[in-house]
């Protein structure tokens, strides 16, 4: 059970595909990652989770800071999502209203800030 | 009514998680719960098992976290036992963003089961328990 990051740029988007689970024991390897992006001076972001077989509270959390950390360099950060186990977590916790949710990256960095 | 249980006893570690969740998902498939009843409770458990985790941790305790699964009719429940103690979870002291995580894991629990219970454990520990119904519809 581990988890799996791959970095590519789309644009002048980060786009940073999750696979495997978030959890409290590999949340921290998501949340190091995105702190080097931000760091190397990405700042439009997009997390695409289509790969994520399963997300806790501690996911939540790190890619909540994430978002704080790309809004304070005028930044943003999107998700990708279409699974609905995983959707239902940002559902329940309201964040569907703190992060944009797209159906796939392609609208995701055309829906979010920055240029294609 | 039949009951069943499955016993499992982990020691403390985060990298066991995940373990759980694939033992929980088989247990509760055998027993009926439909997928979206699995998720929630591999959610549950996950998120129980790593509050109960952190407090052994921060206690500096080793003993193993204990775990029923219970077939008990229509209904899937989780025990989950741990014997950190009591004073390790007092709010005083604990870090901001520590309390803030394990305050909004617990929540996602208690929005995602039935039946959710905790409590101290007599001779010092802490318990919590909750259920899924088979085929039932859940929070959405």
């Amino acid at each position: 059970m581990d988890i799996d990051l791959k970095v590519r740029n789309q644009g002048d988007h980060a786009i940073l595909e999750v696979g495997g689970e978030i959890d409290v024991y590999t949340a921290p390897k998501l949340r190091e990652k995105l702190i080097e992006l931000v760091n190397e001076g990405s700042t439009h972001l997009v997390v695409d989770l289509e790969k994520v077989d399963f997300l806790d509270s501690t996911g939540l959390g790190v890619l909540v800071g994430g978002l704080k950390r790309v809004r304070n360099n005028d930044g943003s950060l999107s998700l990708v999502c279409t699974q609905d186990k995983i959707l239902k977590i940002f559902r329940i916790t309201g964040l569907t209203k703190v992060f944009p949710i797209f159906a796939s990256v392609d609208e995701a960095v055309a829906g979010s800030g920055g240029g294609q | 009514m039949d009951t069943s249980t499955v016993r499992l006893a982990l020691p403390p570690e985060p990298r066991l998680l995940g373990t759980i969740r694939l033992v929980v998902g088989i247990v509760a498939r055998k027993a009926g719960i439909d997928e979206e009843g699995i998720e929630d409770l591999k959610i549950a458990v996950s998120e129980t098992c790593a509050v109960a985790m952190a407090d052994l941790v921060r206690a500096g305790v080793t003993t193993p976290i204990e775990l029923d699964l219970i077939e008990d009719g229509k209904r899937f429940g989780i025990e989950v036992r741990d014997r950190a103690p009591s004073e390790g979870r007092i709010t005083d002291g604990f870090d901001v963003d520590d309390l803030d995580d394990r305050q909004f894991g617990l929540a996602l629990v208690g929005a995602l089961v039935d039946d959710l219970e905790s409590g101290p454990l007599e001779g010092g520990g802490h318990r919590t328990r909750f259920w899924v119904r088979a085929g039932a519809e859940t929070l959405d």
